[in-house]
């Protein structure tokens, strides 16, 4: 049962991944990247890690990605100001010849370490409890930076709108 | 029998993904979420090694990984609609605005 469920999120989040870079339009895209992502969260939760399953699914299924189709909504994107593609599925075939070293490289390193039981287990390993204690126990300096810098991307995202706004003003009714 | 390369295979396809939109396309926002691509398979590695070595660290670098993720988010599109208001495409290769200098 279990190996039916990872096959099924594996096949939706590679074609997800894929539809993403073969889709003209950036809308299918981001659609495909949503698919992805909630295909991603599913596996997060085949492996134990039931915070890490529900951050993904709000943080970037339901925070980022709704972002991203918000600005895309937003900018109002004609078919004309796509950018013109003729050789992208050369590009996307060249791009694939390159990764395949690597990945040979990764997946025979991994297949040599010793297999060990994947199953679901009844522990509270990757709850909120033990992930909070990890976190202010041993990362706390790292978790601080964190939020040293989402303080300056939201101060620098402020500044960058700010200074859209004055533009506009500026170059009077072009926008 | 899903093994460690099972899970291995599926986020180094994600992240061979995530490299070939950067290479391959021309839009910012597939570049965009490209590397958003990437993140997620990293991140699957990352779990994926949690559950094997039964250790909570790698969930904790994961949670990291994510909030760079937001704060990145944030500041990239804020970007791109800047440079989409000034040159009304989404193609990379009309933003030279970095190495036009005072021409632009």
């Amino acid at each position: 049962m279990i190996d039916l469920i990872f096959i099924a999120l594996a096949f939706s989040a590679i074609s997800g991944a894929i539809a993403m870079i073969v889709y003209a339009n950036p809308m299918y895209s981001a659609l495909g990247v949503l698919i992805s992502m909630l295909s991603v969260a599913g596996m997060f939760a085949l492996l134990n890690a039931t915070f890490l399953f529900l951050v993904q699914i709000i943080v970037y299924a339901g925070a980022i990605m709704t972002l991203i189709l918000f600005i895309l909504m937003f900018l109002n994107i004609k078919e004309e100001d796509l950018p013109k593609e003729p050789k992208k599925y050369t590009l996307i075939a060249l791009g694939a010849v390159v990764m395949i070293p690597l990945n040979i490289l990764i997946l025979k390193a991994v297949a040599k370490l010793p297999a060990k039981d994947f199953n679901i287990t009844n522990s509270d390993f990757g709850d909120i409890k033990p992930i909070g204690i990890q976190l202010y126990n041993n990362w706390l300096l790292a978790f601080e930076l964190i939020s040293i810098l989402l303080l300056v991307a939201l101060i620098g995202s402020v500044v960058l709108a700010k200074k859209r706004s004055s533009k506009i003003t500026n170059t009077g009714d072009e926008a | 029998m899903i093994s460690l390369t099972s899970y291995a295979f599926v986020s180094m396809a994600l992240f061979s993904i995530g490299v070939i939109g950067v290479i391959a396309r021309r839009n910012v926002f597939v570049i965009y979420m490209s590397i958003e691509m990437m993140l997620n398979g990293i991140n699957l590695f990352l779990v994926t090694f949690a559950r094997y070595h039964f250790s909570m660290d790698p969930q904790v670098v994961t949670v990291m990984v994510i909030a760079i993720a937001a704060a990145e988010a944030a500041i990239f599109l804020s970007v791109i609609i800047l440079l989409y208001r000034s040159r009304k495409s989404l193609d990379t290769d009309i933003f030279t605005t970095l190495t036009q200098g005072e021409k632009s």
